[in-house]
């Protein structure tokens, strides 16, 4: 596994003002997040969301037509409530051009491959870009491996996604959707980062690094 | 990536099924042969892929008008009787075998996909070489061939029979865009033969309809820079094998929208398997449906039976949220319809139901959680997509609602909140699974002489079965030998089909008789000599019987052995029991013309 991200309470008792177009909910204590996720087709969002809202994995494909739309809500350690509005899209290519549509307003974006597969990655990096390019410019983006069960094949290094990652201001792990690993991590690691001070936001540049320990990035980024 | 989601997708064209469509094919290799010795001769032309058949003379031999040729008919010979014709003058018929004694293999005007040189060998049985130009390549007709005769000889030949039909798909240039059985990209030989024939034709200002060899059929249907083929030995009318083209066509055009076409204006190169990733399933279920569903040639959907207060409040509350600027409001059970409302003056083709329903049963993301997608209904805007959210409120029961609008999302999930709580209030979804328990109308059902009955009460669906019913005939259907029928009420593009019972008892039976409908409906509907209003058959199968009037087709399956009297007068029934029904088994209101 590339890295655990884990986030400690103390970090969330700042609360944050939070941009009102992103999330449709403004009050301190029950965040609403607009959430969508993107990446090519099959490196398994789907299964990372159903993971997720419905604690299942189902190894049989079903591929993603447009978007499927699910919700979740967590509770933070210091009792704040954060209510997942997610957009899961279709990764095949024929809805590439409709990806505005979900992902225009969203306060986070997690951007998915598949660790067995470089195209995947290249994938990622296109949708990194793209979202660069037109997507609102305070967007939290998630840069997000999948299938880390399947490290024997592994064909893209946690290093180079992480320095991709670190370059382009994004939040990176590595998850396993069919074992569960990390993805709650993932969503209470965008939540958490959410609620944080928006000024907190550019964490990915601290300066006090590696012993800092007392911003997200210190924390997920061994 | 694709690996993973293409897991599902592999399964449904293991590899023991590839050297089948070569098997499939064989007629047409022939074809080929003799095509591309026409065709091929202008090897100057570098690029294979833009090569059109020059417009030069064809063999003596191709247009052997008439000469129909029965090469390998140890099964019944087709209904000769229904061959259609091309713009050809006759059937055009070839010698199947007379390719095969080595005859120096030409090259054909091949895809030329650098991926695929030489890996369709072993199971397409088409060889291709690459001279590594990327150029030309070299079709190895004979090692093909050779692999051909033997599927046909051994074993194969049982497989051979379960693939009876095929369908495909290629651009006009000559790319492959979905094929039925095999990988579509193995194909691309075959692909750019099927290309080459029809441009042959089109070149001429000529259209090719229809190429019959022996108890085969090939049906071409060229749509713009499209052209779909159906290769079939299933002696459906070729007016039915057109209509399902048209049904894959429109299949199409409901996930990409006829823009597309544009693509291929910009690149005629284009190649456009990419854009339709994932979406095989949605295709294979619909030419399964082919085989099962009466609306592929009816044109014609069908409704839940369903009490006629549980009907309007489904109707009034979706008639609701039309009226607050949804396009369509749909609620369907399966392939069944319980009820739809179109806003002011839109309404739904009853084929575009058909592909809409099919793409939603047959896409199963959509049951897990509810969806927003953009779809074209065909025949309302082949240019536009719409935009759908679709939600199943039970395990059979799904509400889609349209928009033209793509911000619509969250006005439609409001409306599907609102629908849903009047469907659970109403008991709306608890009627409809109790309908699919009990089914529709059930031929032993049919009331010996309704004339005579005044009562409301029996002239309920699902009355009268709680007790014993007496079923005439020991068994076998319904009264004097009825086994089955469909009628179709022509104001209401809508159908009843009675429930299946003995002794029609499995799905190839049920197939059986559809194919049986389908060639009398084409009959009946056939330009040239129809319409007709009445027609009686007696074959081996079944007495069947149709009927067609200014407002309603019946269309009646007997015993054999039915006496005719006897089952004219049932057919009277049946349309009296239809229409004493009608309140429960169809929809009002569903087009604006149908009041
Ligand atoms: N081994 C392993 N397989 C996974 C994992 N996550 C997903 N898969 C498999 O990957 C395939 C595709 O997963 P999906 O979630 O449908 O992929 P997707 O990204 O939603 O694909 P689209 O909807 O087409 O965009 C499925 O067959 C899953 O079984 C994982 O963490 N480990
Ligand atoms: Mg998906």
């Amino acid at each position: 596994m590339g890295c655990a991200s884990s986030f400690p309470g103390k970090n969330v008792g700042r609360s944050g003002s939070l941009n009102g177009e992103q999330t449709v909910a403004n009050d301190p204590k029950n965040i609403r997040v607009k959430l969508v996720l993107l990446g090519d087709s099959g490196v398994g969002k789907s299964c990372i969301v159903l993971r997720f809202v419905r604690g299942q994995f189902d190894p049989t494909s079903k591929v993603t037509v447009g978007a499927s739309f699910l919700s979740q809500t967590i509770a933070l350690q210091d009792s704040t409530t954060v209510k997942f509005e997610i957009w899961d899209t279709a990764g095949q290519e024929r809805y590439a051009a409709l990806a505005p549509l979900y992902y225009r307003g969203a306060a986070v974006a997690v951007v998915v491959y598949d660790i067995t597969s470089p195209d995947s990655f290249l994938k990622a990096q296109y949708w990194v870009k793209e979202l660069q390019k037109h997507g609102s410019p305070d967007i939290v983006m998630a840069l997000v491996g999948n299938k880390a069960d399947l490290h024997e094949n592994r064909k893209v290094s946690a290093q180079d996604a992480m320095e991709y990652a670190e370059k382009n201001g994004m939040f990176f792990i590595e998850t396993s959707a069919k074992t569960a690993d990390n993805i709650n991590q993932l969503f209470e690691g965008t939540g958490i980062y959410l609620y944080r001070n928006k000024t907190q936001l550019s964490w990915i540049t601290c300066n006090n690094r590696p012993k800092c320990r007392s911003c997200i990035c210190c924390y997920e980024v061994p | 990536m694709d690996s993973a989601s293409d897991a599902p997708i592999k399964s449904l064209r293991p590899a023991d099924r590839e050297p089948n469509i070569a098997a499939g094919l064989q007629q047409v290799s022939a074809t080929e042969a003799r095509l591309s010795s026409v065709t091929l001769k202008d090897s100057s032309s570098r690029d294979g892929e833009d090569r059109v058949p020059s417009n030069g003379s064809l063999p003596a031999d191709f247009y052997d008008a008439g000469e129909e040729i029965e090469a390998e008919d140890e099964e019944a010979p087709p209904s000769v009787a229904a061959a259609p014709e091309g713009s050809f003058e006759g059937d055009i018929a070839w010698r199947d075998g007379q390719g095969m004694d080595g005859e120096a293999p030409p090259s054909p005007s091949s895809s030329g996909y650098a991926g695929e040189r030489g890996s369709s060998g072993d199971s397409s049985g088409i060889v291709e070489e690459s001279d590594g130009s990327g150029g030309v390549s070299q079709v190895d007709w004979d090692k093909g061939k050779q692999r051909l005769h033997e599927n046909m000889q051994d074993d194969a030949s049982v497989s051979w029979r379960k693939r009876k039909k095929h369908f495909i798909i290629l651009s006009h240039s000559g790319k492959p865009i979905y094929s039925r059985y095999g990988d579509e990209h193995k194909l691309a030989g075959f692909a750019a033969t099927l290309q080459a024939i029809i441009s042959f034709v089109e070149n001429g200002r000529d259209r090719l309809k229809c190429v019959r060899a022996g108890k085969h059929q090939v049906v071409f249907l060229v749509k713009g820079p499209i052209y779909l083929v159906c290769i079939c030995c299933t002696e459906e009318p070729y007016e039915s094998l057109r209509e399902q083209l048209e049904l894959l066509y429109g299949q199409m055009l409901l996930i990409l929208t006829k823009s597309i076409d544009r693509c291929f204006e910009k690149n005629p190169k284009f190649d456009m398997t990419p854009l339709l990733g994932g979406t095989e399933a949605v295709f294979s279920s619909l030419i399964h449906s082919f085989g099962w569903n009466p609306a592929t040639f009816l044109h014609a959907y069908t409704c839940l039976p369903l009490a006629y207060s549980t009907r309007q409040a489904a109707g009034a509350i979706l008639q609701d949220v039309a009226d607050s600027g949804v396009l369509f409001a749909i609620l369907m059970c399966k392939h069944k319809v319980i009820s739809l409302v179109g806003a002011q003056k839109a309404t739904l083709h009853p084929d575009d139901m058909l592909l809409l329903a099919n793409f939603i049963l047959s896409s199963e993301s959509f049951r897990t959680s509810e969806s927003f997608s953009p779809i074209c209904l065909p025949r309302y805007n082949p240019m536009a997509f719409l935009y759908a959210y679709v939600q199943y409120l039970d395990v059979d029961t799904y509400l889609t609602l349209l928009s033209t609008n793509s911000d619509a999302f969250y006005h439609l999930k409001d409306c599907r909140i609102r629908i849903e709580s009047v469907l659970v209030k109403s008991n709306v979804l608890n009627e409809v699974q109790r309908s699919i328990m009990e089914g529709g109308m059930h031929v032993e059902d049919l009331p010996v002489d309704s004339s005579l009955r005044s009562g409301s009460a029996s002239n309920h669906l699902g009355m009268g079965r709680s007790e014993p019913v007496l079923v005439p005939q020991s068994g076998s259907g319904g009264p004097a030998g009825l086994w089955h029928f469909i009628y179709r009420s022509i104001n209401l593009d809508q159908y009843v089909s009675s429930e299946f019972s003995s002794p029609l008892n499995n799905f190839s039976q049920h197939k059986r008789l559809y194919r049986a409908y389908q060639r009398l409906y084409a009959s009946m509907h056939d330009q040239q000599t129809g319409p007709h209003k009445t027609q009686y058959k007696r074959d081996e199968d079944y007495v069947l019987f149709c009927w067609i009037t200014q407002d309603f087709e019946l269309y009646a399956a007997f015993d054999p052995l039915a006496d005719k009297a006897q089952a004219i007068k049932t057919c009277n029934r049946v349309c009296q029991w239809v229409r004493d029904l009608e309140n429960e088994i169809f929809l009002f209101g569903g087009s604006p013309f149908s009041w």
